[in-house]
């Protein structure tokens, strides 16, 4: 794996390991609090890496639930890996099934929002991606352990940590928009996922939106195509 | 470690593995066509906008309700994102708007 290219995956992390080392360690508290030891959350964080999912799975079992409701829960949230781990799959065309194991096993959200904010950088580069992934991965790890065995030092509500994820999501959003009828898409997708959201439960928003959002962007395209300033 | 918690540890990474690696595993060994290779372009900022917008409208529990902390941090970092192109920066600014609006109301 090349070492120059692995570094400057790592060095795109930073931005990530500044949300995940907090959050982390909001989680590995919540873990605490519902009676998981701190060997228990470090190896959720090690082996799930879903941050989402580990939260709801805290939660279930601070309520007294059995391990069976918790891992169908996790799996419908995951679900919308699918299409980020099919978006990148477009760049490692022929990789060793070794290598992409390896790379999916790490896929979150953020880590697939920085590698798809310049695509140039990771195409047939797995030596970035898996810099970039790894790093965000061990902040996650070192947030949630540190979180579970020192919890109380620092209020993860202050500092204005909550917005610390959500900022960065809208820059990587922001990132993505590079012709006008991107915007529109950006526009569609609010409205499309703000809808779902309210009407149905879980997290299926994500995935409609993604696939509705998608289609009605074909469609502006094509129609920008015939009229020629596509 | 507990047997119902190490149960529970596996089964969760298990499924949250699967979704990560089937499309990866086939996708690239096969050609896209085109007009898929064209959805799936529009992915990220699909998804994006379905994590981002939810976040400002609905509150912890789910239910629609204008995060108004989350809202107005959110404006000034769009506008910086959108000139400045800085993850960093914009990470940092929105951490100290939302900071700074705690102190306010």
């Amino acid at each position: 794996m090349d070492n120059h290219q692995f570094k400057a995956g790592a060095k795109a992390a930073l931005p990530i390991v500044l949300g995940y080392l907090p959050v982390g360690m909001a989680f590995g508290v919540l873990a605490r609090n519902a009676g998981l030891t701190t060997w228990e959350a470090g190896s959720m964080s090690l082996l799930i890496y879903a941050g989402a999912s580990q939260f709801i799975a805290v939660e279930m079992i601070s309520k007294g639930m059995v391990w069976f409701p918790i891992v169908l829960t996790t799996f419908f949230i995951n679900l919308r890996h699918l299409l980020m781990s099919s978006t990148l799959s477009l760049y490692f065309n022929g990789n060793r099934i070794q290598t992409l194991g390896l790379l999916s096993a790490q896929l979150t959200d953020e880590s697939f929002a920085v590698a798809m904010s310049n695509t140039s950088k990771i195409e047939n580069r797995p030596g970035y991606l898996f810099g970039l992934q790894i790093t965000s991965h061990i902040a996650w790890i070192t947030g949630s352990v540190g979180g579970a065995l020192f919890g109380g030092l620092i209020d993860h509500k202050s500092y204005g940590i909550p917005f610390a994820l959500p900022a960065l999501f809208i820059c990587l959003l922001l990132l993505q928009i590079r012709k006008v009828h991107h915007f529109y898409i950006m526009v569609v997708a609010g409205i499309f996922s703000l809808f779902f959201k309210w009407a149905l439960p879980g997290n299926w928003y994500i995935i409609l939106t993604a696939f509705l959002a998608s289609g009605v962007g074909i469609y502006i395209s094509s129609k920008l195509k015939v009229e020629g300033i596509g | 470690m507990r047997h119902e918690i190490l149960i529970l540890i596996l089964g969760m990474t298990l499924v949250t593995f699967l979704p990560r690696f089937f499309p990866m595993a086939f996708l690239t060994r096969w050609t896209l066509p085109e007009r898929v290779k064209k959805g799936l372009e529009y992915f990220p900022i699909s998804i994006l906008s379905a994590i981002v917008f939810p976040i400002l409208f609905f509150n912890g529990e789910g239910r629609m309700e204008i995060q108004s902390h989350y809202l107005l941090s959110a404006i000034p970092v769009f506008l910086f994102a959108w000139k400045v192109k800085s993850l960093w920066g914009s990470v940092i600014l929105g951490m100290a708007i939302y900071w700074g609006l705690g102190f306010v109301f």
